[in-house]
């Protein structure tokens, strides 16, 4: 079984800790759902899942240690979409989404081969670039850029993905392909060292109607520590929700629904 | 996009093209060789053969005084552009280089150092010059680098350019000083202040392009991982790059290119802004043939900067450094400024 085990992660970015000794443990095959009010350590927590960031305590990846386990070897088991991606240079589409088979190429000087391309080519179609696969980036509308980033971590093919805001800037016929997508890759696997793991999604969203659609655990995260960790269902239905985020959200959701009893 | 066979005639024409500017600069000058006469003297010195009805005269001229000249500016102008293109790529920013980062006025005050105190290497006195050139540039990046960490924790990189220009203007200072204290010293401090490849001498070629080809493959070898690296740390990270490794490895190799050139011919600035730039312009920005081009590039207009400053107020020289920074800032300037419309 390959989970991922946080315990006492205490981590930030100044002198007061963002998450402050947090233990949780995600297991393979698992759709978690991070939430929270802006600032409530999300992000924090899915880069130090990434180890983009230090901390304090442990992290372990199956039988790996975070503190042994090479760059390389870890961006074949966890890739990372972030908030915001971007770079000063006109890389195209296709340029920026092959940069996610690195981990996959050995060899000093190795040039991406027809299954690297294979896969890259599949991954810009699911996220709807393939027709824009020449264009440079800073040609792109913020839509465009965010499936650019996010095909390039489906290309990194690992078994975990880390989302930060994957629907951010989307329309919502993309929001719904990739609500599509992010099923169906969730339901497989990804060969990892000879093994087979079951697919395992993390993802920061803000909207919990549309991660309902593909998510089914939800870790809520308050001023820093877990303040929920259970079923979205449940913390729907509870109420807890609206502790969490400090206000009424059923009501607001409520009269938000209005609009769609409108159809006929 | 441009198809892989038009990238292809793009990079012939262009190695082509920088020969031929290469043979302009040995040919260009106030004394006159037919073109037939400069192939036989290269041709003979290349296989041990007498040059046959060409004046010995003529031949010394060229072959001791602008050969090594065109080719020492060549390499200089292909190693600073190279590790021009490789800072910006890893700082993500178009403006910076080792100029702006403080490596070359290291470099050159190291190689004042070693001028006005005489000192030398015991065992090969030739690479005195050089090695102080390296070590003082990456001892001022290394304070850059520690000073930016202090001021700004997440260490971005307008904190770099920004501290560097601080400490690139204070070490030029200090140059100024000592060239006020030691004035017997003046004029050849002068020289490592504004750049000059005059009198440049096959020695310097023997140095200079080892480490030049050493370090430009080194860094082609780590194209890919700089590619993924102008994304910033953190997508490299997650990419699976070991991005502090590789900013360390690059940096080092960067300022060894750096280094040497400074050290041998003095601080020439533009050429690392405005060559990677071009070359990014033509080629699109794949490291992989960035480098590379920008060596290429970077040589050609280096050179044709050096045929300008000895021609141009002949028998009189510009210094180099100010040729490049007259063609080079409203070059730079229009493209940047066209760009920035566009955008």
């Amino acid at each position: 079984m390959m989970d991922i085990v946080l315990e006492n992660v205490t981590a930030g970015y100044g002198f007061t800790p963002v998450l402050d000794s947090i233990s949780l443990k995600i297991s393979e095959g698992e759709r978690v759902l991070v939430a929270g009010t802006n600032g409530s350590g999300k992000t924090t927590l899915l880069r130090v899942i990434a180890r983009l960031l230090p901390f304090d305590g442990r992290v372990t990846y199956g039988t790996s240690d975070s503190g042994s386990i090479r760059r390389k070897e870890l961006a074949s088991v966890v890739s990372y979409m972030p908030q915001n991606g971007e770079t000063y240079f006109d890389y195209t589409v296709e340029q920026t989404v092959m940069l996610g088979r690195y981990s996959h190429m050995t060899g000093l000087l190795a040039s991406p081969g027809s299954e690297d391309r294979k896969i890259a080519a599949e991954a810009m179609n699911r996220c709807g670039v393939y027709e824009l696969r020449y264009r440079a980036l800073n040609e792109l509308s913020g839509g465009q850029l965010q499936r650019t980033f996010l095909a390039r971590a489906f290309a990194q093919q690992t078994p975990f993905m880390l989302l930060d805001e994957p629907e951010n800037n989307l329309d919502v016929r993309h929001n719904s392909e990739l609500t599509d997508y992010l099923n169906e890759w969730a339901s497989g696997t990804t060969e990892l060292a000879g093994a087979s793991v079951h697919n395992t999604v993390v993802a920061v969203m803000h909207d919990l109607g549309q991660a309902s659609l593909c998510l089914e655990r939800v870790i809520a995260l308050d001023k820093g520590i877990v303040a929920y960790d259970g079923s979205i269902n449940d913390m729907v239905a509870t109420g807890r929700i609206s502790d969490i985020f400090g206000f009424d959200v059923t009501g607001y959701k409520r009269r938000e629904s209005k609009l769609w009893n409108l159809c006929k | 996009m441009r198809s892989k066979a038009t990238g292809k005639v793009c990079i012939i024409a262009s190695v082509v093209g920088c020969i031929a500017v290469l043979a302009l600069c040995i040919r260009a000058g106030s004394v006159y060789i037919s073109l037939s006469d400069l192939i036989k003297i290269i041709w003979s010195h290349v296989t041990g053969n007498n040059p046959g009805n060409v004046a010995p005269m003529t031949d010394s001229i060229f072959w001791t005084i602008r050969v090594p000249r065109a080719l020492t500016a060549f390499l200089v102008g292909g190693a600073l552009s190279v590790s021009g293109a490789v800072m910006q790529s890893l700082l993500q920013n178009p403006l910076a280089s080792s100029y702006t980062l403080g490596i070359s006025s290291g470099a050159s005050l190291g190689a004042a150092l070693v001028i006005i105190f005489s000192a030398s290497l015991p065992f090969y006195s030739q690479a005195c010059l050089p090695v102080a050139g390296f070590v003082m540039g990456l001892l001022t990046v290394g304070i850059v680098l520690v000073l930016s960490m202090r001021i700004d924790r997440a260490v971005s990189n307008t904190t770099v350019i920004l501290i560097g220009m601080i400490v690139s203007l204070f070490v030029t200072g200090v140059m100024n000083l000592l060239a006020t204290i030691y004035p017997d010293h003046y004029k050849q401090l002068w020289m490592w202040m504004t750049g000059s490849f005059s009198s440049r001498t096959w020695t310097h070629v023997a140095i200079l392009f080892p480490v030049c080809l050493a370090g430009t493959l080194i860094l082609i070898c780590f194209a890919r991982e700089l590619n993924i690296m102008s994304f910033g740390d953190e997508q490299a990270s997650s990419i699976g790059v070991d991005s502090r490794k590789m900013k360390i490895i690059m940096i080092v190799v960067s300022s060894v290119l750096t280094g040497v050139s400074v050290a041998f011919t003095g601080v020439i600035g533009f050429v690392d802004l405005a060559a990677p730039h071009a070359v990014r312009r033509i080629f699109g920005p794949d490291s992989r043939i960035v480098i590379p081009m920008s060596f290429v590039y970077g040589g050609a207009f280096m050179a044709l900067c050096d045929l300008l400053a000895r021609t141009v107020i002949s028998p009189r020289e510009i210094p180099v450094g100010a040729v490049t920074a007259l063609v080079g800032a409203p070059f730079f300037a229009y493209v940047f400024l066209r760009e920035r419309r566009h955008s």
